[in-house]
């Protein structure tokens, strides 16, 4: 039953998955919680410390700039430019780009690099499937993991689907550039099929998933198990107190 | 009329991911192809609403920004929808609620004298909306726009824009009503204006701290525009929300009501929440 | 064995009964096909058999209801017909749960919310891709397979959760050709194990070789039960809206024009 157990390449695919969404989420919301530059900054190291021995810095860099390229553009327009502040370094028409700005921008742009490795970090390291099993194990209702798991899948359907009917609706004709108008109208005879055909599956797909016994109240004995570990369950509680601490210190203004 | 607060059956179960999987493929694509920024990424989690009741509605949009972010693969992953779950739960919320209270019902040859009472009722409490978060957030905003502030002509165009664009709403909206003879139109319009503000107020602090007030969407550029005109950015973020958002969620609002409009009677009926929503007397 | 005495079936918000006054008896091992035109109420009939009519889409079963091995089942819980009467409809794509990585899993997955324990879910499985002679496919993605396969997949399935009867909608309506023969001998395959199998089908030519009785419904009704020869030879068939198998229709036209089908026909 290989393909039930993700690939485990290195030491970190290795970790429980709640062990590592723990850490994703310590460094996330932590770095929103410490703001500045010295915790967003420590918690990039960290994840590319770890990356790097998981062996997916490079594709994890490239992913995290990708995503917050376009971030990054707004950020510095609204921030550096816009933003209010008193010592002016150079002037665009009337827009000030003020040492302040620039200073939230960098504060913004390192929080935001800082999200986006520590949850990337989980991701590339986790199959999802695995992860969703794994908390049904722990006690996740078995609905609710459905839900997780029965989406992944639903997107792509959603999209193959789309274009079976985009290409059927141009095939008669619709047209999809132009004016505002004409996108508009492009859009309908798409966006109405889809919807209304994913609304009448749902009662196909009921009636098959009751005939399997879909509706069976109580826990299920699931195929496979993620291992854990002593430490791992330590560094989890260490993790989430360390949270709550910065959560607390930050609040009492100690941060 | 009794009101429920939604069931989870199997029915249910199968629709939310659906629902999850339509509001990430047209909010990624339907903005980039009108080029305006109207996204409909709430679009299922209103119909979870709307079918199942306001529970369900929560819990879907809650579900939808956490699978976003911590369960769907790249290249479908983003990590930037977490922060939102409040925000889509909210919505979801709502829009069960008010499909309780009848709001997204179709009401097909109403008479000459309802269409006004409607269309008067809607626009008083948008309006009143309008007039509050304008005294409100909005004080000193403007100014900008007026001719005699020394902001560029940009500005002046950007506050016309805003102004063309808000009286095009409500003609479009009037027009919408009595062309069609369903007072419903003026119910939808109100519950999606309500969703927008209220979506506006929660998302605002969470765009604002977490992200610097950015999207990475044309948005952006009002909420510069709102801190060029002298607002800190958690008040520039809330007043383009204030703009957009209810934009957005009336459209959307509109469109689940168009839906629900043109599915048959044996779909709807079949969801907790359908016949309901609907209103059950139809020929 | 699978009793229907007198039933009646009417949708949730539809005045008119679907169903008037049926019997039906499947004892262990037969094999019965249901035919009839579209409306005639042939997929009712499978959902009121399988317990989801009124169990999942509601409406109201009067008469004498379903029993099965002697037990009433009016009124109980869904997965309590699972383990007795499993179904299968017609569109492969929407039967697939969408929520499993391999054909293995897919077949696993009644068994696992059945509770059953880990080592039984995986031999329940194993039978059952060994009796449908897909164990070739267990390595498989679900969303890969064709129709007939998938088809395929979802009768393992159901037989994974081990039921006396088994009730198929259509199974091949949404196939190619390829697919129908595919599902066609994987019915003749299931015949032999014992289990009981209710057929709903247009394609009568499938029919002929497999079952043991055919009933046939027009507007609800049974207008007739018996032997495949019996019933597919009844001039009326066409009139409930059957088209007779090949054979039969072949034979007809032998006849029609004076010939003798013993001496023309292989």
């Amino acid at each position: 039953m290989s393909r039930l157990v993700p690939a485990t390449p290195t030491a970190f695919h290795r970790l429980n998955p709640l062990t590592k969404v723990t850490l994703a989420t310590t460094g996330s919301v932590g770095a929103v919680i410490v703001g500045g530059y010295l915790g967003p900054l420590t918690i990039l190291g960290v994840m590319i410390a770890l990356a790097a021995q998981a062996g997916v810095l490079r594709a994890l860099l490239r992913a995290s700039l990708f995503l917050t390229l376009p971030l990054a553009i707004s950020v510095v327009l609204v921030s550096v430019f816009t933003r209010a502040g008193t010592t002016v370094l150079f002037q665009v028409g009337p827009f000030d780009a003020t040492m302040e700005g620039v200073d939230f921008a960098g504060q913004t742009l390192v929080r935001l690099l800082a999200i986006s490795m520590s949850i990337g970090l989980f991701v590339m390291t986790t199959e999802p499937r695995a992860f969703v099993f794994d908390l049904e194990r722990r006690g996740v209702p078995p609905r609710a993991a459905f839900v997780a798991v029965a989406t992944i899948e639903a997107v792509p359907t959603l999209i193959e689907r789309a274009g079976v009917i985009g290409e059927s609706q141009r095939a008669r004709g619709l047209d999809t550039e132009g004016s505002l108008r004409a996108r508009l109208r492009g859009l309908i005879p798409i966006v109405a099929p889809l919807i209304l055909g994913s609304l009448t599956d749902v009662e196909e797909r009921s009636l098959a998933l009751e005939s399997r016994a879909f509706s069976r109240p109580g826990r299920r004995h699931l195929l496979w198990t993620m291992p854990d570990s002593s430490p791992e369950r330590v560094l989890r509680w260490a993790l989430v107190l360390v949270l709550v601490l910065a959560g607390i210190a930050r609040i009492t203004g100690r941060i | 009329m009794s009101f429920s607060w939604g069931r989870f059956d199997t029915r249910t179960i199968v629709l939310i991911p659906i629902a999850i999987a339509i509001n990430i493929v047209l909010g990624q694509t339907v903005a980039a192809a009108l080029k305006i920024p109207i996204y409909l990424d709430s679009i299922g989690t209103i119909l979870v609403g709307v079918l199942a009741g306001p529970i369900p509605g929560l819990v879907t949009g809650l579900l939808a920004n956490l699978i976003w972010t911590y369960v769907l693969p790249a290249p479908l992953q983003s990590s930037y929808a977490a922060p939102f779950a409040v925000v889509a739960a909210e919505i979801g919320f709502l829009s069960g609620v008010f499909a309780q209270l009848g709001w997204f019902r179709s009401r097909p040859n109403s008479s000459g004298q309802q269409l006004v009472i409607a269309a008067v009722v809607a626009l008083v409490i948008v309006g009143g909306l309008a007039i509050y978060t304008v005294s409100r957030f909005y004080t000193g905003a403007f100014t900008f726009f007026s001719p005699e502030g020394d902001q560029s002509v940009a500005f002046q165009l950007l506050g016309w824009l805003i102004a063309v664009g808000i009286v095009g709403v409500i003609v479009g909206f009037l027009a919408l009503l009595f062309l069609r003879r369903d007072a419903g139109v003026a119910y939808v319009v109100v519950a999606g204006v309500i969703m927008g503000v209220i979506s506006a107020l929660i998302s605002a602090p969470i765009a604002a701290v977490v992200f610097g007030g950015v999207t990475g969407s044309g948005t952006d550029l009002l909420v510069a525009a709102f801190q060029q005109g002298g607002s800190d950015l958690q008040t520039a973020v809330l007043q383009q929300g204030l703009l957009s958002d209810p934009i957005d969620k009336v459209v959307t609002s509109f469109v689940v009501f168009l839906l629900l409009r043109s599915v048959s009677r044996r779909v709807i009926a079949r969801f907790p929440q359908g016949e309901a929503a609907v209103g059950m007397e139809r020929p | 064995m699978l009793e229907l005495s007198g039933v009646s079936y009417r949708y949730a918000g539809y005045p008119d009964p679907v169903l008037h006054d049926v019997d039906l008896t499947l004892a262990d091992g037969e094999i019965v096909g249901v035919v009839g035109a579209n409306e005639s109420g042939k997929s009712t009939l499978c959902l009121v058999v399988s317990g989801l009519a009124p169990g999942s889409v509601g409406g109201q079963l009067t008469g004498g209801g379903l029993s099965i091995d002697g037990q009433p089942m009016a009124g109980r819980p869904l997965h309590e017909f699972v383990t007795r009467v499993g179904i299968g409809f017609q569109n492969p794509a929407t039967q697939l749960s969408g929520v499993t990585g391999s054909v293995f899993e897919e077949v696993a997955l009644g068994p696992m919310n059945l509770g059953a324990s880990r080592r039984d879910t995986v031999q329940r499985t194993r039978q059952a891709l060994a009796t449908l002679g897909i164990e070739g496919l267990a390595e498989r993605a679900p969303r890969r397979l064709s129709g007939g396969q998938a088809q395929l997949v979802v009768l393992a399935s159901l037989l994974a959760m081990r039921p006396g009867h088994l009730v198929l909608d259509e199974p091949t309506a949404q196939l190619d050709p390829e697919g129908s023969l595919l599902v066609a001998s994987a019915l003749r395959e299931l015949a032999a194990t014992g289990t009981a199998l209710l057929v709903a089908e247009h394609k009568t030519d499938i029919l002929e070789g497999l079952c043991t009785r055919i009933m046939a419904l027009a507007d609800g009704r049974t207008v007739a039960d018996g032997a495949p020869a019996e019933v597919f030879g009844d001039a009326r068939l066409t009139d409930w809206g059957v088209d007779p198998p090949a054979r039969i229709r072949l034979d007809r036209l032998v006849r029609e024009r004076g010939l003798d089908p013993a001496q023309v026909l292989p």
